[in-house]
């Protein structure tokens, strides 16, 4: 019994760290109706940052010395979330805005080469950057909560997931420019009639989705405690499959999709012999299936094409 | 007979020649400075309208240009400086066929992230059975094709369903689990790849053994150089015919609008699942083809990033232009091939390519042209022989 529910608590966290970046799809997805497919490498971009910090700076001692450990782990993973809020937006200038009216196979190609571009660079700049690097323990995994079920390190990146989907949550729905932003996801030239400024709530929404593609990388660097320069191309897929799965454009789907992805994955490999290997295959069989029959994912509207 | 457009169409084939040997011997400045060079003389013929001139006395004096490429190929192993350059070559006739057969998915208007995955099939058949079976080359490599198309067919299912983004994810999916399939199935050889696989032959002659003609000894790459040429004209023939015939307009009316295709008439389902299963085949034959030719496949072959190299090659030639996307195929297998030395700069150059294509000049280095149809034709010759001035004769 406790080993099903440790593999619910591990499936739990895995699908935080897939709901974060499906997050990111979707929101992107939403505002501007483009798949941005470099989210995954801007995240690993993201745990690289405070990687760099760690391991090249003397920052998080000196830190050390006078605040406490969370607050320090708290600031480092503000500054790699400021870091890829403004890569993303670089990446919006570069490779989405010029595409904007055109077909949608230029964006997706573009953000696809974009993605690699970026995790090549990593590779290439970073110092041993082709090698796996070793994620700093910045959160301890010793210390146990719940009696023991989960270590402290699950717990927080569960609580981090709530809290920043409890943010963002707040943000779309109750601000002025949350509104603003659902409202271009919805109907783009409506929201610009009404006097809504299109490009800020664009602006906006990938300033917030950095924000929490450069949290999630961090999370799942702490949670597999090694990074990969090209992480990222695995990471963004199986993020936009959570997307996809729960249904594009939808926050909540994007939590949905993320913990399904996740169950699929941590079951198989854990209760079918010899299925650690086949693991993402038979997540990413799932997705190919929900494609065929329910396109519109688990929370999403249906569309219906017309003339 | 030898008219002003025949001598253009001679010199132009001669020109394009010469640019990829120059391409292809030359450093990988040189290479990238003929690539620049090719786009500067088509922007250029584009705004002064000497590409119209050019492209009609080229497919005016067909005969002409086929005959010039011809003698290329056959003089090519006589100039190169080594082997490794024909091997070059060989290579980069193999991606061509390969993405022959993408560009009649991406001219349907899928865009097809498996390619690499029926790449793959084709070599793996064609070498398992060769090796395990020991069936002729020769017949396992259609047997390589006839897979090939069987999984497009398998791959082409979903896109009856979905398009756009939503494709995509699935031939992408596709592809990483055939990347994974490979990996994790020992009889597939798994991660170690399939070593031995055996040479083509003629008779008892074996395509690696050293060519001898007129006292010379030509590297075994010379075999392979032709064996991959000759296929290569067919399959642009065959790719040539299919996008003049009824079929490719069908595939056209797709990618531009489905639900008008389906009003004219168009049977989506098997034009769709046409182009998914023709393209796996040219695939697969190119997967025979490499298998057979370098004598070991490994899985990291056939991955997604090769997926998106053949999409690249596309991109850059020009969607639905067979002759564009083999010269985009030819141009990018030199340029990869110079950086073997900075192997860890070669994802990062295709990335760049591919988003300085797409923001430059997206309908790539040589455009679809609108059809010229046999009335057309007619008209064009008619007027002529009547010695009106119609330069822009067809509508």
């Amino acid at each position: 019994m406790s080993l099903v529910m440790s593999q619910i608590l591990n499936a739990v966290m895995l699908g935080c760290t897939y709901s974060l970046v499906a997050i990111g799809f979707s929101l992107f997805f939403g505002v501007m109706d483009v798949v941005v497919f470099c989210a995954g490498d801007v995240a690993i971009f993201g745990a690289f940052s405070i990687l760099a910090i760690v391991t090249m700076t003397v920052l998080q001692p000196v830190l050390d010395t006078f605040l406490p450990q969370y607050v320090t782990i708290f600031l480092l993973v503000s500054f790699s979330a400021v870091a890829t809020a403004a890569l993303m937006l670089l990446m919006y200038k570069l490779v989405i805005k010029p595409f904007e009216g055109k077909s949608a196979l230029m964006p997706l190609l573009s953000t696809i080469a974009a993605g690699i571009a970026l995790s090549e660079l990593i590779g290439i700049f970073y110092p041993q950057g082709r090698n796996p690097q070793a994620f700093p323990q910045l959160l301890s995994s010793d210390a146990t909560v719940l009696g023991g079920m989960m270590s402290e390190r699950n717990a927080i990146i569960i609580l981090a997931t709530i809290v920043l989907v409890t943010l963002l949550y707040w943000f779309v729905n109750k601000t002025k420019l949350g509104l603003a932003i659902q409202a271009v996801s919805q109907n783009k030239e409506a929201a610009i009639m009404i006097g809504i400024n299109r490009q800020l709530s664009i602006t906006v929404t990938f300033l917030i989705g950095g924000l929490i593609l450069g949290i999630g990388g961090f999370l799942v660097a702490s949670y597999s405690n090694i990074v990969r320069f090209d992480m990222g191309a695995m990471y963004g897929l199986k993020g936009f499959s959570a997307a996809v799965v729960g249904g594009l454009g939808s926050i909540y789907g994007a939590i949905v999709g993320g913990m399904i992805i996740a169950f699929i994955e941590v079951f198989v490999s854990a209760f079918i012999p010899g299925g650690t290997a086949y693991a993402s295959v038979a997540a990413f069989l799932m997705v190919v299936v929900f494609i065929l029959f329910k396109p519109e994912g688990i929370i999403g509207e249906k569309s219906v094409e017309k003339v | 007979m030898f008219s002003k457009n025949s001598v253009l169409a001679l010199l132009v084939s001669v020109v394009g020649c010469a640019l990829l040997y120059i391409a292809l011997e030359g450093s990988i400045l040189v290479a990238l400075a003929v690539l620049v060079l090719a786009l500067g003389l088509m922007v250029v013929g584009e705004r002064t309208g000497k590409v119209d001139l050019v492209c009609r006395s080229v497919s005016d004096h067909k005969r002409i240009s086929l005959a010039v490429v011809s003698v290329f190929i056959l003089i090519l192993p006589f100039m190169i400086s080594n082997n490794y350059l024909l091997h070059v070559a060989v290579m980069g006739g193999i991606y061509s066929i390969v993405t022959l057969g993408l560009n009649f998915q991406i001219g349907t208007g899928m865009v097809n992230f498996a390619t690499a995955a029926f790449f793959g099939t084709g070599a793996y058949t064609s070498a398992l059975m060769a090796t395990k079976f020991g069936l002729s080359p020769w017949l396992t490599t259609i047997l390589g094709m006839v897979s090939a198309a069987s999984l497009g067919i398998l791959f082409g299912f979903p896109a009856l369903k979905t398009r756009g983004y939503y494709l995509s994810l699935i031939t992408m999916s596709l592809q990483v689990i055939f990347t994974l399939m490979i990996i994790n199935t020992s009889w597939l050889g798994g991660p170690n790849g399939v070593p031995g696989v055996p040479a083509y032959s003629i008779g008892d002659v074996s395509l690696r053994m050293p060519l001898a003609i007129f006292g010379l000894d030509l590297p075994y790459q010379a075999n392979y150089l032709y064996l991959v040429f000759i296929l290569l004209g067919l399959t642009v023939f065959a790719a040539l015919c299919l996008h003049n015939s009824r079929t490719g307009l069908a595939w056209n009316s797709i990618e531009q609008d489905e639900i008008v295709a389906i009003t004219q008439g168009i049977n989506l389902t098997k034009m769709k699942l046409l182009a998914f299963a023709l393209g796996a085949a040219f695939a697969g034959l190119a997967g025979g083809l490499y298998g057979h030719y370098t004598s070991f496949i490994g899985v990291e072959d056939f991955t997604f990033s090769k997926s998106l190299v053949f999409i690249c090659m596309v991109l850059l030639g020009g969607i639905d232009n067979p002759f564009g996307v083999v010269l985009g195929a030819l141009m990018l297998t030199i340029v990869d091939e110079k950086l073997r030395d900075f192997a860890d700069y070669r994802m990062l150059m295709y990335s760049l390519i591919l988003i300085v294509i797409l923001l430059l000049r997206p309908q790539g280095l040589l455009p679809k042209r609108i059809r010229q149809y046999q009335a057309a034709n007619k008209m064009r010759e008619a007027k002529a022989w009547f010695s009106l001035k119609g330069e822009r004769s067809s509508p």
